[in-house]
């Protein structure tokens, strides 16, 4: 089980299914059809654990990163969204 | 410094124990600093394990096969010549066992180093995570030398290829061999394989073999392997595609100008480089990097002030010697006010193929890239008496010189070129002239006569 260290310090437990909502908010934030948004999602989360795999603590600008390089292989715009997105939170 | 040792668990941390983080350890613990080294794999690292140690102790078994397969030429009988493959395998363990690298933890813990096995990842600047567990230390040494890199050619990741961490062990000689790539790794394992008796085919996607070295010294290296050893050397070749057949057996297509061509082979060896090993969190401890190396400057530095880095992670060259060389920098400077600087214009290069090459300081290349004006002489090493008496002619000696005769470059293709090179080495460390070693007397018959007639002609 991976950790996450935030950025605030505390550390929470790896979930799968946040960077998966935030990946998929982003694609459907520029138009992309549900279906397809559904697909770049799942890729690009099993892209990242992929990646992370032999990491048991990583922080979450490491996932960010991360899940920026390989997003934006699949939808540069949706990418420019979940970058900017987290940037503002 | 007083409250730093309260603040953090250790004055040093080392990720990664090969040449880049062994030296530095030395130095710190020599220091009475209190040093733990981080690493995942085994202790040494690159070199010793999986390089320059059993590639060599490779080499060293074919050129043997070859001298008994010769010997009747110099009246020397010998009924059979065989190769018992995994005994050659058991005498390249037996030279990276004797190395020391078994036996490197206790070394390390005996010098006062905390040893931590695992993969280390910053969280912050001053903290790194291994596993489950969290180390702090006031500064850190970055080590990690390279990871593989594997070109993205169609179907490959779904073949089974082999790196030179899989060639080292192989206890069967494949009957024939693509090697993808034609840098010092894949060519010094295209002459293992080919002296054993594999076919070996070799692509390269430059016009030449060994890409960073001069033309002449990659052409010369080609014409070897294809009349030596029967080597399909291509050059100026992309792979385009690799699909594995049902017999294990895998096709390899590649093409060459319009033509794409094909070939089925045993084994796949892909050598097509290797990148700085920079997925350690780098950005969470402010540390500048690029996907080739992290960026340091001549102390050793980088971007975050108390983290250094050394060896092949932090270039210019991903040699032993190199990162030797910037550990024992990176250990004085990461405790010391007064900084050396490293410096490297006279770095030895090496591919340990047959013949030898070797070369030091400025290619021909580079020179002229930088509209650098100079001169040029070689010789051939058949002029030698040593060439005669060892029957040995293929290779040559060049040295390159700024218009006043200081030496700037050198390459040889020699049998013993990896020791002649030190000479000009030292030329070029402390600025001589080629008329120096011209006017010095070298003993016959030595290959390094080859360097003084080659000097000799720079007028």
């Amino acid at each position: 089980m991976k950790h996450i260290v935030k950025r605030a310090g505390h550390t929470e437990k790896y979930d799968e299914r946040k960077l998966y909502a935030s990946v998929y908010a982003s694609c459907l934030a520029v138009k992309v059809p549900i279906g397809e948004a559904e697909l770049v999602a799942d890729k690009v989360v099993k892209e990242v654990e992929d990646c992370l795999k032999d990491k048991y603590e990583l922080t979450s600008g490491d996932i960010f990163r991360r899940c920026y390089q390989h997003f934006q292989v699949y939808n540069p715009d949706a990418a420019y969204m979940y970058k900017h997105h987290f940037t503002l939170h | 410094m007083g409250r730093q040792k309260n603040k953090y668990d250790f004055d040093l941390i080392i990720l990664g124990s090969g040449a880049g983080g062994g030296v530095a350890a030395h130095v710190a613990a020599g220091l009475g600093k209190k040093v733990a080294m981080i690493e995942p794999e085994e202790i040494g690292g690159e070199c010793p394990n999986w390089g320059c140690v059993p590639t060599k102790a490779l080499l060293h078994a074919a050129e043997i096969y070859e001298i008994a397969k010769d010997a009747k030429q110099y009246g020397i009988k010998i009924p059979t010549v065989d190769v018992d493959y995994s005994r050659v395998k058991k005498w390249k363990d037996l030279a990276v066992h004797r190395t020391g690298t078994s036996e490197g933890k206790e070394i390390y813990e005996n010098l006062g180093v905390k040893m931590i096995k695992g993969r280390g990842h910053f969280l912050n600047p001053h903290e790194v995570s291994v596993g489950t567990k969290r180390y702090t230390a006031a500064k850190f040494l970055v080590a990690t030398g390279t990871v593989n890199f594997i070109p993205p050619v169609e179907g490959l990741d779904k073949c089974k290829y082999i790196t030179y961490r899989e060639a080292i062990n192989l206890t069967k000689l494949p009957k024939s061999v693509f090697v993808i790539g034609g840098g010092a790794i894949g060519c010094e394992f295209a002459n293992i394989f080919a002296a054993f008796g594999s076919k070996v085919h070799i692509a390269e996607i430059v016009e030449h073999l060994l890409p960073k070295e001069d033309e002449e010294n990659g052409n010369l290296l080609a014409s070897v392997f294809e009349d030596t050893y029967d080597i399909n050397v291509l050059t100026s070749t992309k792979v385009a595609k690799v699909e594995e057949l049902k017999n294990g057996n895998k096709k390899v297509f590649f093409k060459r100008g319009y033509k794409i061509e094909s070939v089925i082979v045993e084994q796949i060896l892909v050598a097509a480089g290797k990148r700085a090993n920079v997925d350690i969190g780098l950005e969470n401890a402010g540390v500048e990097f690029t996907p080739r190396n992290i960026i340091v400057d001549k102390t050793m530095q980088t971007s975050a002030k108390h983290i250094y880095a050394s060896g092949d992670v932090a270039g210019p060259y991903m040699f032993t010697h190199m990162a030797s060389y910037q550990s024992k920098i990176a250990g004085h400077n990461l405790f010391h006010r007064e900084k050396i600087q490293a410096n490297y214009k006279s770095i030895p290069r090496c591919t340990f193929v047959k013949p030898e090459m070797a070369s030091v300081g400025a290619t021909e290349e580079e020179l002229k890239r930088g509209k650098i004006a100079y001169n040029t002489a070689s010789t051939p090493i058949n002029v030698i008496g040593r060439a005669n008496t060892e029957n040995a002619h293929t290779g040559f000696v060049k040295v390159i010189t700024s218009k006043t005769g200081v030496i700037l470059g050198a390459s040889i293709a020699a049998p013993r070129a990896g020791e002649m090179i030190h000479e000009l080495a030292l030329a070029i460390q402390y600025s001589m002239k080629a008329e120096q070693i011209a006017a010095t007397i070298h003993a016959f018959p030595t290959w390094s006569e080859a360097v003084r007639l080659a000097c000799s002609k720079i007028h």
